[in-house]
């Protein structure tokens, strides 16, 4: 058994990972039409990448996308 | 006959051009160093054709959509496109594609067996990118590839990565034509990236798999599991599928590690291998 995946936390993120854009954090309007449960959206809203990771997110669109939020 | 001229594998990341500035410029020189070394090699070998064992980043398959293998058809690879060329800090340039000898490749897959997807665009992320800034800057090659998931689990096994290269070696073999090609790999070694762990890594591991191929024996690295491979090389050394298929192109061929580098800033624990008959 792999990990945890998150189709709709993958899906917002190939998005804007695929325009080359980054975020600190996620407004409402990133996720306007888009599926996710409570915990997907607080994360997201709050920018907690160890958070998203363990909600099943890609950790390669986590990090294309949160870029801002890594230290290294 | 096609023959197989040359092979290497290597270790490709964004950060490698995207950030030179690092804290040990000697690692940098290193693993530069390295790529250059494979470039003036690769040059000597004279290939007519470079088959490389890569893979995407999530920029090109989705999941709505995730091949296990595919094949690239693709007419010019973007390496990079305008908007990757600003985090690797390249210029935007397309690379030469072989979509004769991919199709080829592909209808003999799928003759005997292996039911790979295909693709007719590709824009690439480092996997081409980076390390074609230092072996091809004239793009004057044109580019195979074989495109293996390692980064949207559940991925293929190492077991049937190996299995898979060795499909396409023997492929090369087969070909009708005297044409010379250069096997490559790129990904790896051990990095942590986007994981709670990121900017990991663990050198203890990426000397074991050098020193497996240094001997050529593929076999314990076409045991591993995901699991093992996540626990010691991290996400990231999930690219190691891309090596392995690379060496069973070239079975009993030998490892020479040019360059190991661990550089910290671009997280992720470096090596340039040329392979010797």
């Amino acid at each position: 058994m792999t990990r945890k995946t998150s189709y709709g936390l993958n899906k917002l993120l190939t998005g804007l990972a695929k325009e080359h854009a980054t975020r600190e954090r996620m407004t409402e309007a990133d996720l306007a039409g888009h599926t996710l449960n409570a915990d997907e959206r607080a994360a997201l809203e709050s920018g907690d990448i160890t958070r998203l990771y363990h909600l099943g997110a890609n950790p390669y669109l986590i990090r294309r996308v949160f870029r801002p939020r890594f230290k290294v | 006959m096609a023959e197989i001229v040359a092979a290497a594998l290597m270790s490709h990341a964004p950060l490698i051009t995207g950030k030179p500035e690092v804290q040990k410029p000697e690692q940098r020189d290193r693993f530069y160093a390295g790529y250059r070394e494979i470039r003036r090699r690769l040059v000597a070998a004279r290939p007519d054709l470079i088959m490389m064992f890569v893979n995407d980043h999530l920029q090109n398959f989705a999941y709505s959509n995730m091949p296990a293998f595919c094949v690239g058809l693709v007419d010019a690879y973007d390496a990079p496109s305008p908007g990757g060329a600003r985090l690797m800090r390249l210029p935007a340039r397309k690379v030469p594609g072989a979509p004769d000898w991919g199709m080829a490749l592909l209808e003999e897959g799928l003759s005997v067996g292996f039911d790979f997807a295909y693709t007719y665009e590709v824009e690439s992320w480092d996997e081409l990118s980076v390390p074609l800034h230092f072996l091809l800057p004239d793009a004057d090659i044109p580019v195979a590839t074989l495109y293996i998931n390692c980064g949207a689990p559940p991925l293929p096994t190492p077991r049937r990565c190996h299995a898979v290269g060795a499909f396409v070696g023997s492929f090369i073999q087969s070909r009708p034509t005297t044409e010379r090609i250069a096997v490559l790999a790129t990904g790896g070694l051990s990095h942590w990236v986007g994981t709670p762990d990121n900017g990991r890594i663990n050198e203890e591991w990426d000397h074991w798999v050098l020193d497996h191929v240094t001997r050529a024996d593929v076999e314990p690295l076409a045991r591993l599991t995901w699991e093992e491979i996540e626990r010691d090389g991290g996400n990231g050394g999930q690219e190691i599928r891309n090596w392995v298929a690379a060496l069973a192109t070239v079975p009993g061929w030998k490892g020479e590690t040019l360059a190991y580098a661990p550089v910290a800033e671009w997280i992720t624990g470096c090596a340039t291998v040329w392979m010797h008959r």
